[in-house]
């Protein structure tokens, strides 16, 4: 890495600062957007009858996205999943930016629960992509928010060598992430998301 | 420890560290290098996808404005609120139907509603204007199959408005599901035949005459403020209560027939 403003700037972003206020962030965007589409979720449950047409301009375009099986793949609403997990996330940040050191196991914890609410966070944007033809403006928001949430507790469990890997592994993933080569993936992966978003539904955006 | 060791161990060590040293600093330099080649592959598949989401997003909006070669055609029995019209021209009650042939909620207006429709198109009491948009498009894996079903209609309307109603039943009928591939051309044109379409008609769907008009039909009701479909008007007036109802979209026309 080139020295000067470069070197700053990567010194910044392995910090804790960083890592744990980005964390906070997007834990508080995913909450918002979860308290956004439960609210929906109620207000359809009273009245179905609001998804009787296909929306013209909407990108919530036909087969509303709220009433498809996909939307309640647990008999409730996802959103609701969404309300109870991002409070803990929320508060593991704020301690973690407070100074509070968790324990190795309630770290890796963390990362294995929350990385199946990546998997279905992912299975739901595929299917609304793919099946179901319509994306939901929120929806969408919990996708990218709970991907930044995902990278920066990767990034620093990888930091803290919270998971438990084999020693050469946890060295190489440590020396990449030092590289700042996580924060080029995430920014490839972010990119890809947009990319797909934007050629499908582009026009009906825009 | 090392003061103990004769002169030549003592080199010998010094020249396996030496070694060490630098196979480590070789290694270091690699490690730098595959990092910096790392981050140039990186960005580059950055911009790359950068300008994939310019182009689309620029490309396809194009492709949408502008209409296909040789100008708008309007068929024979266009109605003067701009979409097709089947049945007497004099009768008492207008029916407006904007509908989508992918829109699955069109479909269902039309099991629900279709023969009540029929029937009174038949009887002189109802002329139903049809508006088929094409607005889905988007919906049919880029086979573009709202604006072909629309044309398709368009065309058969255009040859005979009498069998046009027992075409789009059979096009409702067979509804392929939003997101799929939607019908093919061949498909399209053997259920014309079905609805009582001479051969040649069916075989020019093809040709996509109307499918400039169906583009102008579908901006112009986006431009008069319809929202979604199935937008149902009686004599003008947009009916709110759920139309997926039995006898709900009948009792309407009767109560626009006599009021």
């Amino acid at each position: 890495m080139a020295d000067g403003p470069l070197r700053r700037l990567s010194t910044l972003r392995q910090s804790d600062g960083w890592i744990y206020t980005t964390m906070l962030v997007s834990a508080l965007i995913s909450l918002t957007a979860s308290f956004v589409l439960s609210v929906d979720a109620i207000a359809l449950a009273e009245n179905p009858n609001a998804a009787l047409a296909c929306n013209i301009n909407a990108v919530l375009s036909c087969g509303t996205v709220g009433v498809s099986w996909q939307a309640s793949l647990f008999v409730f609403p996802n959103a609701f999943l969404g309300l109870i997990a991002e409070p803990v996330v929320i508060t593991i940040a704020v301690a973690s930016l407070g100074g509070v050191r968790f324990p190795r196991w309630f770290m890796c914890s963390a990362q294995v629960v929350y990385t199946l609410g990546l998997v279905f966070a992912y299975w739901l944007f595929f299917q609304a992509y793919f099946v179901i033809g319509a994306l939901c403006p929120w929806c969408l928001l919990v996708t990218l928010s709970t991907t930044l949430v995902f990278t920066s507790l990767t990034h620093v469990n990888i930091r803290d060598g919270n998971l438990y890997l084999p020693p050469r592994a946890n060295r190489a993933m440590q020396r990449f992430v030092r590289a700042d080569l996580d924060a080029l993936v995430v920014a490839i992966w972010l990119m890809a998301v947009v990319m797909l978003v934007m050629v499908k539904y582009g026009p009906m955006l825009v | 420890m090392s003061n103990r060791k004769n002169p030549q161990e003592q080199s010998n060590a010094r020249s396996a560290l030496r070694q060490q040293q630098a196979a480590q600093a070789k290694g270091e330099q690699r490690m730098k290098l595959a990092t910096r080649i790392a981050w140039i592959t990186g960005l580059l598949v950055i911009a790359l996808m950068i300008g994939v989401t310019v182009w689309s997003v620029t490309n396809s909006r194009t492709v949408t404005a502008t209409p296909a070669p040789g100008g708008v055609v309007t068929p024979r029995n266009a109605a003067e609120g701009g979409g097709i019209l089947v049945g007497d021209t004099a009768a008492p009650v207008a029916v407006t139907v904007y509908a989508d042939f992918m829109c699955p909620y069109c479909g269902q207006f039309e099991q629900v509603n279709g023969a009540d429709l029929a029937a009174a198109v038949d009887a002189g009491s109802v002329k139903l204007e049809m508006h088929p948009m094409s607005f889905l498009d988007q919906q049919s894996g880029g086979t573009k199959f709202s604006t072909r079903a629309a044309n398709a209609y368009a065309t058969v309307a255009n040859h005979d408005a009498a069998i046009a109603l027992d075409f789009m039943k059979i096009l409702y009928d067979n509804q392929p599901e939003e997101g799929s591939t939607g019908l093919t051309d061949t498909q399209l044109a053997d259920f014309a035949k079905q609805a009582g379409a001479p051969a040649d008609v069916a075989a020019s769907f093809t040709k996509q005459t109307f499918v400039p008009w169906v583009q102008q039909v579908t901006e112009n009701a986006f431009a008069s403020g319809i929202e979604s479909t199935p937008t149902v008007k009686v004599n003008g007036v947009i009916q709110t209560e759920n139309l997926l109802v039995p006898g709900a979209l009948k009792a309407a026309i009767d109560k626009a027939a006599n009021g």
